[in-house]
């Protein structure tokens, strides 16, 4: 339907009318820093000084009643509706591809609660996870989700995107850190989730929309669990020969206990990254283990540690490197340390069981490599299991078509590339970071007919088709 | 806009990072995304690539309290207080202010002072007569204070005379150049000021800055803009902290959260006269972002044309206070204490340095 001047106007009251006019803006400054997040593409459309793609109105509710009239309205008139909530995502998934009502979640961010008698945070699903972080250390607790984008990303980000942190471990992904969600369906009505996680009624409501990246509805509430403090927290550095070695190393710890932190650097990104920012030397692959938790078990789990990996002949760096790397853990990801345009970059982070994962991380290294010469090829494996452990690899060109559409068309080649390597050898299409616009063409060719399960769902939730047009492939 | 290099390497560095989201005292009130400084410095990029016009985006550029929590916060040392005084100063050139700036400027035109309605509080001119006489210590208050916390500018003039102190207090005080400086940034106006407001305290051996926004540009600024100031400078707070046997203060018990401004906090690194003043009066309750990480509580020029933004900052503030368990919040920015005094929060007061003292 066309929006004229009259039609616009009249919509714009009425969302005036359920938010506030003070809260729902048409401005140029709002809809540009709503058009561009962390996406290479939309990064590399603006600074070619292009506009991306730009709601016609930025809409910030105060909480799930609002967030209800909000979509009610934009069903009604059958306006598209894009959630926003840090815009840190890498996958474009906050991007208005087709305008309409960006929802920003952010005026949603009280904390309602901290239950320490039950060991959870309540707060609005627009509280930045650093202010939880800060609210759960202020009553001696942590989040103990710690992912890069901690500074600047929200509670419901991490969840409809199914983000990870680096000590995920021993304390698992964000999906494993929710208790209970308050979610606003494209209709307008208001759900909880069971009141535990853990039930036999039925599937599990919150893992239906973990991950739904704003396409099945807008979670405005949610209760995230909190930790005691670690007593002790021991950082060890080592260095393998080769990944083959480090991935049995890895597997054989993980069937003993969970180490906290266990990131592994393949030969490359520790010969280039590790050794920038953490100063180790020498050559072959980096790994860096935490441990911690009481001071007792954890000396023990540190024995072990040392015992296993030296079977597969790692060398001990001492605690040096990991408490350097610890201490500049997100400093990797300010402009000046991270790769940044011109270069063009993308992290094709995959998961897998141990017996494929090596293969994966080979074969796309080799794909890469060998259709695209330009372009370079690091990875680090930083979230183990008792089963498997994911891949962090990136891909960095330096020289990239000037001509926006040709670096576009480059881009989604390489990417293209990469996901198809990784699900032809038992990964899937994405790790921790989501599919948004990005990879939703690929969603099809991991599930196939299983796909089914989502547009269905889509279709029943949403007919109207207005929540996150184009993201997850639905 | 005519950017410098410094400047356009610092906007393009920023524009996509927003690792320093969460320390933007007025991101976090607001919760608007427009209200950080990838945000500015995104906006700002289109217009240096002629994407945008400048005055797209001006309002923006004027939504940032130069508060520097972003600057300290960069890994790297980007600095978008840098780039958004160029912009302020570049929107000025080109005449392309939001009208509620120029209307500052304009009262800065006519009167000396960015205030609007620049009528000097009668108490507060019968406090200043009693310092007409020259001495060796001058008293500068700040426009701030005289125009928008008289009431408290008064009650620090009677502190200030209960250490026994002789000092003076200009009868027209010239701006210290924070004010304009805040609006257009580093031109020859602000300078200008510098000058005009340096042969007045280079008139005296001590100068006590009652605002420490004053303080920050006399000792950082004005040495970059070869602007010499021969006199020993001590703010307020130092002062009376030093001098507190003189004041016989009473020790109620009462759990005080010190809120440090940035200027002192982060910029002039002075941040234990406070707690000593804290500590003789009550019990000192330090908020979770306190010393050289505060927020501002509030800021007295923003307040001119943003108020209900500056209500939502110092509530937020409030917050932290009662979250840290505090009765009360010490403020010793006039700046500051111009927000918070009018705004109400359950359970938790702000007062100056004065009133904390003189209660």
């Amino acid at each position: 339907m066309e929006f004229n001047e009259f039609l616009f106007t009249n919509v714009l009251c009425e969302l005036e009318d359920a938010v506030g006019r003070e809260n729902c803006s048409v401005r140029e400054a709002d809809k540009i820093t709503h058009s561009v997040d962390y996406f290479w593409l939309s990064r590399m459309w603006a600074d070619r000084g292009k506009h991306m793609p730009e709601a016609d109105v930025v809409v910030c509710p105060l909480n799930a009643e609002e967030t209800s009239k909000v979509l009610k309205i934009a069903n009604y008139y059958k306006i598209p509706v894009t959630t926003w909530g840090g815009g840190g995502g890498t996958q474009g998934g906050a991007i208005p591809v087709a305008g309409g009502i960006v929802v920003d979640t952010k005026r949603m961010d009280k904390i309602y609660e901290i239950n320490t008698q039950s060991m959870y945070i309540e707060c609005g699903a627009g509280a930045i996870y650093k202010h939880v972080e800060w609210a759960a250390n202020e009553k001696g607790y942590a989040t103990m989700h710690y992912p890069s984008s901690l500074n600047c990303s929200t509670v419901g980000g991490f969840l409809a995107h199914r983000g990870i942190g680096v000590v995920s471990t021993k304390y698992g992904k964000i999906d494993d850190m929710v208790l209970q969600m308050e979610i606003v369906l494209p209709n307008g009505d208001i759900i909880t989730t069971s009141p535990a996680p853990k039930h036999a009624a039925g599937p599990d409501l919150n893992q239906i929309f973990i991950g739904s990246e704003g396409t099945l509805g807008i979670i405005t509430k949610a209760q995230m669990r909190i930790y005691e403090q670690p007593e002790v927290r021991y950082f060890r550095g080592f260095l393998f020969r080769d990944m083959t070695s480090a991935f049995r190393a890895g597997k054989e710890i993980l069937q003993k206990f969970k180490p906290s932190v266990m990131r592994l650097y393949d030969e490359a990104e520790t010969g280039s990254l590790i050794k920038k920012i953490v100063g180790v030397e020498k050559k072959g692959a980096f790994m860096n283990v935490a441990v911690e938790g009481v001071k007792e078990i954890t000396d023990v789990e540190l024995k072990i540690l040392l015992e296993t990996f030296r079977k597969y002949g790692a060398e001990d760096l001492g605690a040096e490197y990991g408490e350097k790397w610890w201490k500049e853990k997100i400093t990797f990801f300010y402009p000046g340390h991270m790769m940044d345009l011109p270069e063009m970059f993308g992290t094709m982070d995959t998961i897998a069981p141990y017996d494929k994962i090596e293969k994966i991380y080979r074969e796309m290294k080799k794909a890469i490599e060998t259709n695209f010469p330009m372009a370079r090829f690091i990875a680090h494996f930083s979230h183990w299991y008792e089963w498997g452990c994911m891949i962090y690899d990136r891909f960095i060109v330096d020289d990239v078509p000037k001509d926006p559409k040709e670096a576009m068309r480059l881009h989604n080649a390489i990417w293209n590339c990469g996901v198809r390597t990784a699900l032809k050898n038992g990964g899937v299409v994405n790790d921790h970071h989501g599919v948004g616009i990005k990879l939703g063409r690929l969603m099809k060719e991991q599930y196939g007919p299983a796909m089914q399960v989502f547009t269905g769902l889509k279709k029943q939730l949403d007919p109207n088709g207005i929540m996150n047009p184009f993201k997850l492939g639905l | 806009m005519n950017f410098t290099e410094k400047a356009r390497k610092h906007i393009d560095s920023c524009r996509f990072c927003w690792m320093c989201r969460h320390i933007c005292p007025i991101g976090n009130a607001t919760g608007q995304e427009r209200n950080n400084a990838r945000a500015r410095a995104l906006c700002l990029s289109l217009v240096m690539r002629g994407a945008e016009k400048p005055e797209a985006v001006a309002e923006n550029v004027y939504e940032c309290a130069l508060c520097s929590a972003c600057v300290k916060e960069c890994a790297t040392g980007w600095d978008p207080v840098y780039f958004i005084l160029e912009a302020r100063k570049e929107l000025a050139t080109e005449g392309k202010l939001p009208s509620y700036i120029e209307k500052m400027l304009d009262n800065y035109e006519k009167s000396g002072c960015v205030y609007s309605a620049a009528e000097e509080n009668v108490s507060l001119t019968e406090a200043k007569k009693r310092h007409s006489i020259k001495t060796d210590t001058l008293f500068l208050l700040s426009h701030a204070a005289i125009y928008r916390d008289c009431a408290d500018t008064v009650k620090s003039i009677e502190l200030l005379e209960k250490t026994g102190i002789k000092f003076t207090v200009a009868e027209n005080e010239p701006s210290s150049g924070a004010d304009i400086r805040f609006l257009i940034g580093d031109t020859g106006e602000t300078q200008e000021a510098a000058r005009n407001c340096a042969k007045l305290l280079n008139e005296y051996k001590t100068v006590i800055f009652l605002n420490p926004d004053d303080a920050e540009i006399v000792v950082r600024e004005y040495k970059e803009w070869g602007t010499e100031v021969n006199a020993k400078l001590v703010t307020f707070t130092s002062f009376i902290a030093a001098n507190l046997d003189k004041l016989k203060v009473k020790n109620k018990g009462v759990a005080i959260a010190p809120q440090d401004p940035f200027a002192l906090g982060r910029e002039l690194n002075e941040t234990e006269p406070l707690r000593k003043i804290a500590a003789a009066a009550g019990k000192v309750t330090e908020m979770l972002n306190n010393r050289k990480d505060t927020f501002i509580a509030g800021s007295a020029i923003m307040a001119e044309y943003m108020p209900e933004v500056m209500k939502a900052v110092a509530l937020r503030r409030f917050g932290d206070a009662a979250a840290a368990g505090a009765e009360v919040m010490l403020t010793c920015s006039p700046s500051e204490h111009a927000v918070v005094k009018d705004v109400a929060f359950d359970g938790v007061k702000a007062l100056s340095v004065a009133e904390l003292l003189l209660e």
